[in-house]
């Protein structure tokens, strides 16, 4: 893990980033750690104001789900990294561009129309990512992706039925979700866009396929869902280059937040 | 002030129990005086039986006033979500202000099958025509106030929902259960995030002593000022069995020394147990804050309730969306 | 849960959130029991809620969800009371002590004691 040392921690070089084993599994694991934590950020935001009591609990649910995977593959990273640091650490304590989550998650929190639609269009590019991930040569990652697929299901199916009703629940309903999707719509393929090192991963069987190929299968079926529901299929990527750096301002200002107590008092326990 | 929808049972009269007081063909005095001495006797009463006005009114309000607490104390809470400083924490602060806007749900169903509707429950504490708990109106400072909170203001709150349990209006007693069972995790939540801090550095057990020197007046004011018993309509009907001073001396009994065992102290000088008459000797709490605060008029009360409200008006239109059905005009 | 909610597809939108009762079984090969009640504008979503109300610390093992306006129940209660003698049907109408210790009598045996060891 020497390589690895240098890039920690700030900012991932991905230009850097060569075709190391561990290194390759590093990153795959800290970026998909860093999309379900900042999910995870922005729908815990609903908790206390969803637009209906149950389904306010229903939200809040999602989100210490988004969570508790991030913390699950925080863990995993740190084990991979073993530089001393724990997954609080890894967690908290990077500056803002330090972290590497898709781009479709640095839209901030928005109305509930966004919320859905960036749910939906992360949900099903999850799934095709834990579903290439479901066979890995890494076993704990392999563990853990079956219990992560287990919840992702019940996700989806949450989600799904809302952009049903969104999609089918009249005119102001219907625009709302037309602007989420159309602004979102050229950032959902960050979340599957190419990973440096990722053939070195799919040599070594941890991946079952290289993102491209992941992110074809996961636009032929989303695209078939939104045009049945005669909504636009999904525009290809701005920027895939980018996908994971740069971040916007809204995530900018959620870290300011999410970092404020552990910044009061550097090094205390909590 | 009551809506006048709440004098309207919900639950067809067909589907009450055979007790006295159901039968039609009393006059109204007659089943009043059953069903006085069905509750006071200790029998419950159900959704679906017949209830006098002043019953259904005085539940109702007290059910609406406790649903209401739950959805209004989400949100001290909730702006420290945001900003919980591990993982671990962060997930048990989201799951807590989730039980809270749970409870407020199993609440206001249980107020709803009194007759009255969830929107117009809403919309009466949106308007300040309902109330909430006086706790619920001050603001948050630190990390160090979300353990305060989830410690002692659960814990006071416990004391009081646990005498609930056993409340004469028997979907409200069931509810009660559910709630405490969930509520004694967020207590544990609580004190281990005040252990925790106390035992770290200087700066945040000095956090956690100015929190709770902040926070004690409002504790001791939650449960309200003494009432005589005899007069207490609450009591009488047996929607709740102990007064505001008994809750409170059950709540100094186990807090004060749990809080004392970690070296805090408490700002209250004249504070100590009289044993002879084993009873806690206190500074009288401020009625007039305690007024003051629960009219809407406390520091954060109308910030609190103009988010909520912005909230209530921004989600509008997802609640129409998933009836897809016209709103008739307000 | 996937069955479930395909098979309530086919129930049209109410309109209304209007009440499910929620059932729940608590453990395996407890019945289920009522848990309460959840507003839900059709199955699928009074499903979703249910599982966060009754489920979300998993202490239901099956949870059923009931529109409230599809229960019926017995109109007359006095049907469940009914007045003339039932004492055949339990237990507890059949007594035999006293002609229990006639026939021990006759028969000159002890009463037997409870035989509780392995046959």
């Amino acid at each position: 893990m020497t390589d690895f040392a240098g890039l920690e921690p700030i900012a991932m070089d991905f230009s850097g980033a060569g075709g190391g084993r561990e290194r390759a599994l590093a990153l795959l694991l800290l970026s998909m750690a860093d999309d379900e934590f900042v999910i995870g950020f922005s729908d815990s935001e609903w908790t206390g104001i969803g637009p209906i009591l149950e389904e306010d609990v229903a939200i809040s649910s999602l989100a210490q789900d988004e969570l508790g995977h991030a913390q699950a593959l925080y863990r995993l990273f740190v084990d991979v990294v073993a530089d001393g640091r724990d997954a609080d650490a890894v967690a908290y304590d990077r500056p803002p561009d330090g972290y590497i989550h898709a781009r479709l998650l640095d839209h901030p929190r928005g109305d509930w129309a966004w919320t859905i639609a960036r749910r939906w269009l992360y949900e099903t590019a999850d799934a095709a990512r834990l579903a290439a991930l479901a066979e890995t040569s890494y076993e704990p990652l392999r563990q853990l992706v079956d219990k992560l697929r287990r919840e992702e299901r019940y996700h989806e199916m949450h989600v799904d039925a809302w952009l049903e009703r969104l999609a089918g629940g009249g005119a102001e309903p219907r625009r709302r979700l037309e602007a989420a999707l159309t602004a979102m719509g050229p950032d959902a393929g960050t979340v599957l866009a190419p990973l440096p090192g990722e053939l070195a991963l799919v040599r070594h069987g941890i991946l079952a396929e290289p993102f491209a190929a992941i992110e074809a299968r996961w636009r032929a079926v989303t695209s078939t869902r939104l045009i049945g529901l005669g909504l636009a299929a999904l525009p290809p990527t701005t920027d895939p280059d980018h996908a994971r750096s740069g971040h916007s301002d809204a995530f900018r200002v959620l870290h300011a937040d999410f970092t404020m107590v552990r910044r009061s008092e550097v090094g205390a326990t909590w | 002030m009551t809506d006048p929808l709440a004098l309207d049972p919900v639950l067809p009269a067909r589907e009450r129990s055979q007790l006295p007081f159901n039968d039609d063909a009393l006059d109204h005095d007659e089943r009043y005086r059953h069903f006085e001495e069905h509750v006071t006797a200790g029998g419950k009463v159900e959704a679906t039986d017949w209830m006098p006005d002043e019953y259904r009114t005085q539940v109702l309000r007290f059910v609406e006033m406790h649903a209401n607490s739950e959805l209004m104390g989400v949100l001290p809470e909730r702006e420290w979500i945001m900003r919980a400083p591990t993982l671990r924490r962060k997930l048990a602060l989201t799951a807590k202000v989730q039980d809270e806007v749970g409870h407020a749900q199993l609440l206001y169903r249980v107020a709803e099958d009194l007759g009255k509707p969830r929107d117009a429950m809403i919309e009466d504490l949106l308007d300040g025509k309902t109330k909430f708990h006086n706790v619920f109106h001050y603001p948050t400072f630190s990390w160090a106030d979300i353990g305060i909170i989830a410690w002692l203001v659960d814990a006071a709150a416990i004391v009081a929902q646990q005498a609930l349990r056993d409340s004469s209006y028997a979907p409200y007693a069931r509810t009660m259960k559910k709630i405490c069972w969930e509520e004694s995790v967020h207590i544990m939540h609580g004190r281990d995030v005040v252990v925790t801090m106390v035992t770290g550095t200087a700066t945040q057990r000095g956090a956690i002593q100015e929190a709770l020197d902040r926070w004690w007046g409002p504790l001791m004011q939650m449960h309200g000022p003494r009432s005589d018993r005899a007069k207490d309509r609450d009591i009488h009907w047996k929607i709740k069995a102990k007064t505001s001073e008994e809750l409170r001396q059950e709540f100094l009994g186990i807090y004060v020394p749990r809080i004392r065992e970690l070296g805090l102290t408490l700002p209250d000088p004249a504070l100590r147990l009289d044993e002879a008459a084993g009873e806690w000797r206190y500074t009288e709490p401020d009625w007039n804050e305690l007024r003051t605060v629960v009219t809407n008029h406390g520091p954060k009360s109308e910030e609190r309730l103009q988010f909520r409200r912005d909230n209530w008006a921004a989600t509008q239109w997802v609640r129409d969306a998933i009836l897809r059905a016209p709103r008739s005009a307000a | 849960m996937g069955e479930a909610a395909g098979a309530v597809d086919a129930i049209e939108p109410a309109g209304v959130l209007e009440p499910w009762e929620v059932f729940r079984r608590e453990k395996d090969g407890d019945p289920m029991r009522h848990g309460g009640s959840v507003m839900a504008p059709d199955a699928t979503l009074a499903l979703h809620y249910a599982r966060e109300m009754y489920s979300r610390r998993q202490e239901s093992v099956h949870l059923w969800v009931v529109r409230r306006a599809d229960i019926h129940d017995l109109a007359d209660l006095d049907l469940l009371q009914p007045p003339l003698d039932r004492s055949f049907k339990k237990p507890g109408g059949y007594v035999m002590r006293d002609k229990l210790a006639a026939a021990r009598q006759v028969s000159g045996q002890a009463k037997p004691k409870a035989n509780k060891g392995a046959r």
